[in-house]
């Protein structure tokens, strides 16, 4: 990993520029943290055992009301939205976490904000480390729900294009919130992590990831729109699906390329808006003196 | 070593009468008999074989009721292995260690009603708490009923000066403050013995000051108590201690008043002299130690000069000394001659300095 | 020598009572202290209720299951506050420095333990109220109230049990140091799963029930449901009788393994120098 890193910021244009250096190494700095998911221990915990586990609660609660039929579209929309879903939680709290892990656990926050890089690359870099993380479980459910469950997911007929450009924007607009919460933690105790959770949590709720957004009450669907995770899912699960995943009403009146442009959209502003709110909470921590507190209880 | 040098008799007179069940004598608040301690670290390979560390060597200690006794060595020397010990935290590979008469390895539950301990650099206690409710809680465990916890919680804060944070959460206490509490904590429960391990570790003059007051001022109120301290500020243990045991490497290798102690050396004549750069390591044989009456050197380099405390078995040997400074090139900045203090003692006997750690790198923990 | 003038300090089980409720007491007051954390320990397991109740309802479920759901949401926060703030505790507390004064005070280890788990029980059964209540009347669960005190006797043995073994949890999680915080995340979903959280245990068929039936709460949610439910005893696993029986001496043998536990954890402790201390 080192030399790969060392390879990429020799290339000029990433040497030159204080974003993408800060970004690369931060996100090497991340992978040496986080290295030791690779230990078989850890990775049988991490990303076989826990995301399993949660998708197989749902099967299991499918099963037993409807008899196993695990042909029904139904089926394949819980089960991929779950498994996708992993990616949300990692990429949110893992931008989040990285604030509180540097300022509380190796204490290195003043060091970084005295030194001259870019804070809101840092934060971004430190988040790919468990992003990648996150995609092995997303690719290991999906494939245990292949073998497993016989999820009609054909490798020939899977829209890459419409795959990889929804998840890089669904990735990019999750790692922006995820920004955002990292900002409003620099201003908070430690047990504030758990808002990173809170807000996985509503997404998991809100974005129609388990359920068609119809379930909802009709007062709270609303918040199920303005979420791009919503889009990026739909999006991923037509990719993966095909025409299956037309099933369901919810965005089904958008068009592939109408849903792209949404997801990107709302990216791009919560880019914009993440990167002016990063600046306000620093200047907020730095003027109440919070930037290295520590919250041990 | 004799055994009337270790366990200072010279300077304690007063006669035994009595023995306890085990043979301890009654008038003894600690007696240690030939304890060691070896720990067991397995390197980081599961396959490796444990290595061995001797944190003790046969140590055999005896502390009187109403003493200050410290002991006094650098880091790794075996101090807090020998206070977990004694406060049943551990248990020794060989050996016998009594404290109130009781015997630490068959008696511990009725030692820990009995004994309290305050280690340097604490963080005990809940940060959500108030200094009054950790106190009160670490109260409850030894059993005080509420009143009496309250009462000596009040007390004991008003004689640190801690009365004005006692509704602060603990989370909020400066290292200074919270180690006061701490000093509460370990005294609330009324303890005859208390164990002292490096307490003043971490604070600033003042603090450190103030802790060492409380200490002194405890024991003259409560003349039947007895305090172990460790330490490895010799100014400390002159201040504080009736007596002191030296100890390095998990041997003791001295005991006695910090008076008696440094009489030892007043034959000697000890020297502080500033000297200009010395120039690069010389060859063994042009050292300073090389000059014959030279039994000690200690050269510290600073700013352009050279700082060399000197114990010399004779004053005429120091014309010996600065010729051969000249020799060497180095002029003499300063000149002192002063009395022994127990550093000097310390390095007379040990041949290094205090600051140094004697401990392996893997057993930093079990000093 | 002048004489040692003593304070009266209490022993036996006078002693064993202070200590418990001493130890009780942060965790207790803290609900009232960190009001935020309360809150979120609340609105984390709420959430994860709520969704899989929208679940049940995408695949048109009987309402009982709801019912399911809603208590064994209900029943997880117990089952972390086991995890979290049982079975990690001493090792938290041994990184904070206060394990060793636990063990060098006179107050036994067994009622430290008893006062955090007391103190857990009252902090996390403010927060599984909240979340029954409020689940209970956002998508209007009804409960038959037939045997209440059956259902109490049975909660406060699932309880006792399943604090019993969180006690037990730590002095195992001590013991493997720095593996504690990854073996309480191994423990969660997968025992969500196999628990039956949010589905009767019967579904996972007989021998895993059984497997599972080691965790208190899966016994223990399985008959509060038939208890609670009217459609309950035909989705149980075992009878509630049978049940409150395995319940019963569950709690008895985490209890006393929790003891010898603790003993021989004491002792390897003061043998190796290495288990209670802080490591710097």
């Amino acid at each position: 990993m080192t030399a790969i890193a060392d390879r990429i910021l020799n290339i000029p244009f990433v040497r030159r520029s204080d974003a993408l250096r800060t970004f690369v190494v931060a996100a090497w700095l991340g992978w040496q943290i986080e290295s030791n998911w690779a230990d078989p221990f850890l990775f049988a915990i991490y990303s076989l055992a826990r995301p399993i586990a949660s998708v197989l609660i749902l099967v299991v609660m499918y099963a037993v009301i409807t008899d196993g039929a695990m042909e029904q579209p139904i089926f394949s929309y819980i089960y991929l939205g779950n498994a996708l879903y992993i990616l949300v939680s990692s990429v949110i709290t893992g931008v989040s976490w990285a604030v509180i892990d540097d300022r509380e656990h190796y204490r290195t926050m003043k060091q970084l904000y005295t030194a001259p890089l870019d804070g809101y690359a840092y934060l971004m870099g430190r988040g790919v480390a468990r992003m990648l993380i996150g995609t092995i479980s997303v690719l290991i459910t999906i494939g245990f729900g292949l073998i497993a469950f016989h999820l009609p997911i054909r490798l020939a007929t899977i829209d890459w294009g419409l795959l990889l450009l929804s998840t890089a924007l669904g990735v990019a607009s999750l790692a922006a919130m995820g920004l955002m919460l990292g900002s409003l933690t620099m201003m908070l105790a430690r047990h504030f992590w758990a808002v990173g959770e809170m807000v996985a949590g509503s997404l998991y709720l809100f974005s129609g990831a388990i359920f068609p957004l119809e379930v909802l009450p009709p007062w709270l669907r609303p918040l199920g729109f303005v979420f791009p995770v919503t889009y990026w899912l739909e999006a991923a699960r037509r990719a993966l699906l095909g025409p299956q995943a037309l099933g369901f009403p919810t965005l089904a009146h958008f068009s592939d390329w109408q849903l792209v442009g949404i997801l990107s959209g709302m990216t791009a502003v919560l880019i914009v808006v993440s990167g002016f709110f990063y600046r306000w909470a620093l200047h907020q921590a730095k003027e109440k003196g919070l930037i290295d507190m520590e919250t041990a209880y | 070593m004799q055994p009337e040098l270790l366990t200072g008799r010279k300077a304690y007179d007063e006669t035994v009468s009595t023995t306890g069940g085990d043979g301890m004598n009654e008038t003894l608040a600690i007696e240690t008999r030939d304890v060691s301690r070896i720990y067991r670290l397995r390197g980081p390979r599961h396959k490796d074989d444990p290595k061995e560390i001797v944190a003790l060597k046969d140590v055999s200690l005896e502390v009187r009721r109403g003493e200050l006794f410290g002991l006094l060595g650098p880091n790794g020397a075996g101090k807090t292995t020998l206070i977990k010990i004694l406060a049943t935290l551990l248990l020794p590979t060989s050996g016998e260690a009594f404290v109130d008469g009781l015997n630490v390895v068959t008696e511990m539950q009725e030692i820990r009603r009995r004994i309290g301990m305050v280690s340097g650099g604490e963080t005990s206690g809940y940060g959500l708490l108030t200094v009054e409710e950790n106190l009160w809680m670490f109260a409850r465990f030894y059993g005080l009923d509420n009143r009496t916890a309250r009462e000596r919680i009040n007390m004991m804060l008003e004689v640190v000066g801690l009365t004005d944070r006692k509704r602060t959460k603990i989370s909020d206490l400066s290292t200074g403050l919270r180690q006061k509490m701490n000093f509460v904590r370990g005294f609330v429960s009324d303890p005859h013995i208390v164990f002292l391990d490096e307490p003043t570790l971490g604070l600033d003059v003042t603090a450190a000051r103030e802790v060492r007051s409380f200490v002194r001022q405890w024991l003259q109120d409560h003349p039947d108590r007895t305090i172990l301290l460790t330490t490895h500020y010799m100014a400390e243990a002159d201040e504080l201690c009736d007596r002191l045991a030296i100890i390095d490497r998990g041997h003791v290798l001295a005991c006695d008043t910090p008076t008696n102690l440094k009489r030892r050396l007043q034959r000697e004549a000890i020297f502080r002299l500033r000297v200009g750069p010395l120039g690069p390591k010389p060859r063994r044989d042009e050292m300073i130690e090389s000059v014959p009456g030279v039994r000690q050197v200690q050269v510290a380099e600073k700013n352009g000069h050279t700082d060399l405390s000197l114990i010399l078995e004779r004053e005429d040997v120091l014309p010996e000394v600065l010729a051969h400074l000249t020799r060497r090139g180095s002029n003499l900045i300063s000149l002192e001659k002063r009395e022994p203090t127990l550093e000097d003692v310390f390095i007379d006997m040990v041949g290094r300095g205090l600051d140094v750690d004697t401990s392996h790198r893997v057993d930093q923990d079990h000093e | 020598m002048s004489e040692i003038r003593e304070v009266e300090k209490a022993r036996g089980f006078s002693l064993f009572w202070r200590t418990m409720w001493a130890r009780a007491y942060p965790r207790i007051i803290g609900t009232t202290r960190e009001k935020s954390w309360a809150f979120f320990d609340t609105i984390l397991p709420l959430m994860s209720t709520v969704s899989y109740v929208f679940v049940y309802r995408a695949i048109n479920a009987p309402e009982e299951y709801i019912g399911f759901v809603v208590v064994g949401g209900a029943m997880t926060a117990f089952w972390l506050n086991v995890l979290w703030s049982m079975a990690s505790q001493l090792y938290w507390d041994k990184d904070m420095g206060n394990l060793e004064l636990y063990v060098l005070s006179p107050g036994p280890m067994m009622a430290i333990l008893l006062g955090m788990a007391v103190g857990g029980l009252v902090m996390t059964g403010t927060r599984a109220a909240a979340i029954l209540i409020v689940c209970s009347l956002l998508f209007r669960v009804t409960y038959q109230t037939g045997s209440l005190l059956l259902l109490l006797a049975i909660f406060t043995l699932t309880m006792a049990a399943l604090y019993g073994m969180g006690m037990m949890f730590a002095s195992v999680f001590l013991a493997s140091g720095r593996e504690a915080w990854h073996l309480s995340n191994l423990l969660q979903e997968p025992i969500y799963l196999v628990s039956g959280f949010y589905f009767p245990v019967r579904a996972l068929g007989f021998w895993v029930a059984t497997f599972a039936s080691v965790i208190p709460l899966t016994l223990g949610l399985d008959a509060m449901r038939q208890l609670l439910f009217a459609g309950g005893p035909s989705l149980g696993f075992l009878s509630v009788r049978t049940e409150t029986g395995i319940l019963a001496v569950s709690a008895v043998i985490f209890i006393a393994a929790a003891h010898v536990m603790l003993r021989k954890l004491e002792e390897k402790g003061r043998r190796d120098g290495r288990l209670i201390e802080r490591r710097r």
